[in-house]
């Protein structure tokens, strides 16, 4: 059974009376497990199939299913609660949050789901050593490189032990060898943890590593590809 | 610290210079309201204090109707039970009777309409300051039959003296004539011009004498703890005086209502004042939270991406607004009050005009402050539901926005 699903999927703008397709009809079904890689020219509405499979938007025609779960059918406190205990997210920008430090961004999700602060510090501590950054755990955001803040984005996407993770260009601000090792760091996430991944990316790296690939063109899939 | 408060208290201190400058201001507004509304409080205060002492006292028991026609017709029987009420009544610090009648006073061929009011010279300076305003020669006393003290342009306009003989002529409360040789014993200051021309004090003795009045009086002019004693001795006095004789018992405010109305005035005027200087300040507070919620927008998408609920967005804008507005009250507050309490404990004494100015007023040529709870608490009131107003739109724009515009701002 999928565990995130999109049937007839299409996302429609409209600036000043002119309506651009983003998203044109996808139907795309992700297996527990899997690392998928959407990919494309810029434009083609990886971005945007990704926030509407992560809760973040609304399709204007079409469902996306999470765990069974229609998420039109839910308001914006359940879609909330949603994202908190069932979806991680990395963004191409990291997006830390500043004012915290390492251990406390990674801490947040597990905050806000209740987790007891013992097990908290506890997970923290172990997800920041497997990413390699025990030793930053005190430091904030701009205390640290790009590829550590990553990293910490990744340990914080994972930690909450969500049921998919979506990233969004995640080496896209990041040198080659920085890049390679998160990537690393995700594949042998995933295969631990059996954490299923999609990855939006232009990255031939990321391409090249993942099991699955999904060819975005003008908002369709153009193709579908899964590894024997 | 819960999340929400760390998110807020830590966002609060991520632009050091422009929360400081808010602050800055919170803290100039919170200094000035409870400096000047303390001082309004102090010289209210002194004012009252001073025209109750000037003659009122903070409480009048007279007979029924007296108040509308101060004639002799309208009266109260002192009589040592009455004493005795008075004397065990709760929070009553000084009493003194008082005989008021009207007559002609006249010196050669000059006469003068006069308001002469009967005192006890023990009892009269333990309640008003009548007494301290004679300037030349001394206060009737008992021991001096038939000395009448005068007020200062009476005095002029009769072309009077201490040691000159003076005719006063009335009707007694038996409706007889009434007339007598008074001997000036003493010139007074009355800072109403009015009552400076035609008021004259003798004792309370000779008064009943002359007016034929046995043990009654006019009015007991009663001195309490403070002003705000005052409804409750009064209640006290009517509850006690009711029965025998209609009595009227008539507070500090309705005997002059022309004060309360001044200070109304003068309360209106610097609240109008205040207000304008929260509302800047308040302005001030909304600018810098809108500036944060502006700034922070991807990140507020991000909050919201991983599960912060919107309320709790609301929560934390909100938590923003009221911390920095609490870091600058509690300052305020700091600053003000020991402030105050010194300003409390040093009246600063007025010279030329204007102490020339309050003089004629009748009231002493000093600025006072008074600090009263309800001050500071009434501040910190203001300040903080400033603050919550000027975080509602932020608050509600930042727990309005849907994650993924916000994640696309940047």
């Amino acid at each position: 059974m999928a565990i995130l699903e999109a049937r007839g999927v299409h996302k429609v703008y409209e600036t000043r009376g002119v309506e651009t397709t983003a998203v044109n009809g996808v139907d795309l079904a992700l297996e527990p497990g899997e690392f998928t890689v959407l990919y494309g020219p810029s434009g083609c509405g990886k971005t945007t199939l990704l926030n509407l499979l992560g809760a973040l938007d609304e399709p204007t025609r079409g469902t996306v299913h999470l765990l069974g779960r229609d998420l039109g059918q839910l308001s914006s406190a359940a879609l909330a609660q949603l994202r908190l205990h069932e979806l991680g997210f990395i963004f191409q920008a990291y997006n830390l949050i500043p004012v915290l430090t390492a251990r406390e961004n990674v801490e947040f999700v597990m905050e806000l789901q209740g987790v007891p602060a013992g097990d908290r510090k506890a997970r923290s501590d172990a997800i920041l050593a497997e990413v390699g950054l025990a030793e930053m755990a005190d430091k904030r955001p701009l205390e640290m490189s790009g590829g550590q803040q990553q990293r910490v984005a990744v340990a914080r996407a994972i930690v909450g032990r969500p049921a998919v993770v979506l990233a969004d260009e995640p080496t896209a601000n990041l040198d080659s060898h920085t890049a390679s090792a998160l990537l690393d760091l995700m594949l042998q996430l995933n295969r631990e943890s059996g954490v299923t991944f999609l990855f939006s990316t232009h990255d031939p790296m990321v391409i090249e590593k993942a099991r699955r690939r999904v060819r975005l063109l003008d908002g369709r899939i153009e193709a579908d590809e899964r590894e024997a | 610290m819960s999340l929400e408060w760390r998110l807020a208290w830590r966002n609060v201190w991520r632009n050091p210079r422009r929360t400081g400058l808010t602050i800055a201001a919170t803290v100039f507004a919170v200094v000035l309201v409870v400096f000047f509304v303390a001082m309004a409080a102090g010289l209210h205060e002194k004012m009252i204090e001073d025209a109750v002492r000037l003659q009122s006292g903070h409480v009048a028991v007279a007979g029924a109707g007296y108040f509308e026609n101060r004639t002799l017709e309208q009266y109260v029987v002192v009589d040592p039970a009455v004493e005795a009420a008075f004397d065990g009544a709760e929070g009553v610090r000084a009493w003194a009777p008082r005989v008021l009648g009207f007559g002609l006073l006249s010196k050669e061929t000059d006469a003068r309409g006069v308001a002469v009011l009967g005192v006890d010279p023990e009892r009269e300076p333990e309640v008003t300051t009548l007494a301290e305003r004679v300037q030349r020669g001394a206060f009737v006393s008992n021991d001096t039959p038939r000395g009448i003290v005068l007020a200062s342009r009476l005095a002029d306009n009769l072309g009077a003296e201490v040691g000159d003989v003076l005719f006063l002529y009335s009707q007694a409360w038996t409706l007889e004539s009434a007339f007598d040789l008074f001997t000036v014993v003493g010139v007074m200051k009355i800072p109403d011009v009015n009552m400076d021309r035609s008021f004259a004090v003798i004792s309370l003795a000779d008064a009943r004498d002359f007016f034929v009045y046995g043990d009654r009086a006019s009015e007991v002019a009663v001195l309490a703890s403070d002003a705000e004693a005052a409804p409750l001795v009064a209640a006290g006095l009517r509850s006690t005086l009711e029965g025998a004789e209609p009595v009227d018992v008539r507070t500090w405010d309705r005997l002059m209502p022309e004060l309360v109305q001044f200070i109304f005035l003068d309360d209106a005027a610097m609240y109008m004042l205040l207000v304008i200087l929260v509302v800047v300040v308040g302005f001030g507070i909304l600018n810098t939270i809108l500036m944060a919620v502006l700034e922070r927008t991807r990140e507020l998408g991000v909050l919201l991406a991983l599960g912060l609920r919107p309320m709790a967005v609301f929560r934390v804008v909100y938590v923003e607004s009221l911390a920095l507005a609490g870091v600058g009250l509690l300052l305020g507050l700091v600053l003000a009050i020991p402030l105050v309490l010194w300003f409390e404990g040093h009246p600063v004494a007025l010279t030329g005009e204007m102490a020339a100015a309050t003089e004629l007023f009748g009231m002493e040529p000093v600025m006072t402050w008074k600090l009263k709870p309800l001050n500071p608490i009434g501040s910190t009131i203001t300040i903080l539901g400033v603050a919550a107003l000027a975080a509602f739109y932020p608050a509600v724009k930042a727990a309005r926005g849907r994650p993924v515009d916000a994640l696309r701002s940047l």
